[in-house]
């Protein structure tokens, strides 16, 4: 009875609206995006495709481990009476070991020394930096390397001082106007002095170790720095007692990437080696009990 | 079906799920109030079964997926500044930048998820339809509950200590390949940034099921913005402009092009994603729920014969022998053993799908 009176328009959602005798429906577009029937792509992981993932990140990542780990700079990092609280000369007992061809970077370490102190980054004004006048003092350490030849003289070694910030940093200053003298050569005084800008750039941890100066290599066969005994004045400017910090001076050359870090390379290795031994266990795995899996049937 | 709750009355007829806490009307003669009064309305109680079986069920399966993602990767993100706060003097000070911090949630990782969360699917409409079973985790409160949540804290917590660590012990002795200094906060921040943004852009690309064109456009866009954006904020230009406001001046540029930053990047990556694949893997090896097992068919029935299984019981058992006796009048080498063979296989595999048609009763129509 209901369904003899039942009329095309009222079923699935078409509505009459009065009017100018327009029909209009409220059925949904039939269209892919809005009926949910967009084609795509439907990866699921199964062995075929996590397994030989697995072994490929292990034996990508075993190779670099080691080609990190055996990449050999020379560091010498060791000094004693570093919490001495005056200036000291320290002689080298044993020669350096160096790749008598690259540069020698001069790095000196800080330890417990938070730069990263949220005041002090919140303080750093850069625009201020940028070439607005104002006083600063700052103070560090300064240190000369001397070269004890075996005829007994001292030689002091030229250090260099410049190409050690970023050069993204020195940004080209508004004012000529030196607030305070870092340095005798003009062109590396004020705000644009690069100890003073690789001092600036707030370090992460507070262990860190910035570049000082560079031990430019010499032309020819003559090594950097020759095997024999080198002796270190360090003129202590800046108390580090009162916070239990530690100084330290580090010597180093560099390689393809960069200071030795036996971390990487040993992380590599590990990683590398457990994703390796992580995909045997899964194939073992999957072969006893994966085999199961595609013969069960599905029951409702 | 049995959760659900039926109420008929003459003027209006009103269904109720438990699971999705939802209205609906049906419309009809009798009127429309049901239709002014509910969620969803249609026209005839077969519609019904496909609102429930098939998007009712997508829609419980997206939303936890995306609440649970969303928790992963704000927890990953926010607690790096927990363990940070060992090494910087308890001050608060923040690993990233601050305009990483605000870009992250609103551009970089919110439009896979938008894309994962509207068009996500675990099996298709099809198999939603034939195997109505799949309907009971929602009934359960199975994908999102007190454990689960719990399973997410946990891989955000460990994500975050990963994503903190690798980098902070690579960073105590790193320096760039020109020997000059690198260990500065600005680096460690974008090095931990990247690593973050690369980290839950591939677990959400892991966690999405159903790859169309807008979620490609999303995930990859994503990552490409971040970078573009990266750069942009870097560059001298808007530190000409803005001179306080973007302090990262040169950080990019300088720490991205040394490969040792890469290769932390891609450790850190590497560890944080491999656990959870793992994990994932084992739990569909060892403990497979029916839509895995109905995935797995559904993926498998693409390969057509090639992964089914062996022959050779098919062939001695002498089924498919009968079976052409029984089906031609003609001798049994007259057919192609191949032609019937193919068509025993067909049987075969539809043998699942044919009887729980029969089961269900109603034919299943699409829209």
């Amino acid at each position: 009875m209901m369904a003899s009176s039942y009329t095309a328009k009222e079923e699935d959602g078409h509505i009459t609206v009065s009017g100018p005798g327009a029909l209009r429906s409220r059925k949904p577009e039939n269209t892919a995006f809005k009926q949910q029937r967009l084609p795509a792509w439907q990866p699921i992981l199964t062995a075929g495709t996590v397994l030989p993932a697995f072994f490929i990140i292990g034996l990508l990542f075993i190779p670099i481990g080691i080609g990190l780990f055996i990449d050999y700079t020379g560091v010498d990092a060791s000094s004693p009476c570093f919490n001495c609280s005056q200036s000291f000369s320290w002689n080298s007992s044993r020669p350096f070991v160096f790749d008598p061809q690259s540069n020698v970077y001069v790095y000196y370490g800080l330890s417990n020394f938070y730069q990263n102190h949220r005041r002090y980054v919140k303080s750093r004004d850069d625009s201020q930096l940028n070439g607005d006048p104002k006083s600063l003092m700052v103070r560090r350490n300064t240190l000369e390397l001397f070269y004890n030849d075996p005829n007994g003289t001292k030689v002091q070694i030229l250090l260099n001082t410049t190409g050690i910030a970023w050069w993204t940093d020195k940004h080209p200053i508004n004012w000529r106007r030196p607030v305070f003298d870092l340095d005798a050569d003009e062109g590396n005084n004020g705000f644009i002095n690069e100890d003073f800008i690789v001092w600036m750039r707030t370090a992460a941890l507070p262990t860190f170790r910035k570049l000082y100066r560079i031990i430019n290599k010499k032309s020819g066969m003559v090594p950097t720095l020759p095997r024999g005994n080198y002796s270190l004045e360090v003129v202590y400017n800046y108390p580090v007692r009162s916070f239990e910090g530690r100084k330290r001076m580090i010597l180093s050359t560099i390689s393809w990437m960069g200071g030795k870090n036996p971390f990487l390379g040993i992380a590599y290795i590990t990683v590398g080696s457990v994703c390796f031994f992580l995909g045997v266990v899964l194939l073992l795995i999957h072969h006893k009990c994966g085999n199961r899996n595609n013969n069960a049937d599905i029951s409702n | 079906m049995a959760y659900l709750k039926f109420q008929r009355s003459a003027i209006h007829s009103a269904v109720s799920s438990s699971a999705a806490h939802i209205g609906v009307g049906i419309s009809g003669q009798e009127g429309m109030q049901a239709v002014l009064a509910s969620d969803y309305s249609f026209a005839q109680f077969r519609y019904l079964r496909r609102l429930l079986l098939v998007h009712g069920r997508w829609s419980y399966f997206r939303m936890c997926n995306f609440l649970w993602y969303f928790f992963y990767k704000n927890f990953a993100f926010t607690l790096v500044h927990f363990w940070y706060g060992f090494f910087c003097g308890f001050s608060a000070q923040t690993v990233y930048d601050q305009w990483f911090i605000t870009l992250f949630n609103i551009v970089y990782t919110s439009l896979p998820v938008l894309a994962m969360g509207l068009f996500d699917q675990d099996v298709s409409d099809q198999n939603s339809l034939h195997y109505p079973s799949l309907y009971k985790p929602g009934q359960q409160n199975l994908f999102f509950n007190k454990r689960q949540f719990f399973l997410c804290t946990l891989q955000g917590v460990s994500t975050s200590s990963l994503l903190f660590f690798i980098p902070y012990a690579a960073f105590s002795v790193m320096v760039k390949e020109d020997g000059s200094y690198i260990s500065d906060q600005q680096v460690f921040a974008v090095t931990i940034a990247t690593s973050l943004v690369i980290v839950v852009t591939v677990q959400i690309g892991l966690d999405t099921h159903y790859w169309t064109v807008v979620n490609h456009f999303f995930v990859w866009g994503s990552l490409i913005v971040y970078f573009a954006i990266l750069f942009a904020m870097q560059s001298d230009g808007m530190f000409g402009i803005f001179t306080s406001s973007f302090p990262f001046v040169g950080t990019a540029r300088n720490c991205l092009s040394e490969k040792s930053v890469w290769l932390v990047i891609l450790l850190t990556s590497v560890v944080c994603v491999v656990p959870g694949m793992a994990v994932s893997f084992l739990r569909v090896e060892l403990f497979p729920t029916l839509t895995d097992k109905v995935q797995t068919s559904s993926h498998r029935s693409a390969y057509a014969f090639s992964h089914q299984q062996g022959y050779g019981e098919l062939i001695t058992s002498g089924k498919n022998m009968k079976m052409s006796t029984a089906s031609s009048t003609g001798s049994p080498g007259g057919t192609p053993q191949s032609s019937t063979w193919i068509e025993n296989m067909l049987k075969r595999k539809n043998a699942v799908s044919c009887v729980s048609d029969e089961i269900t009763g109603a034919p299943a129509k699409t829209d």
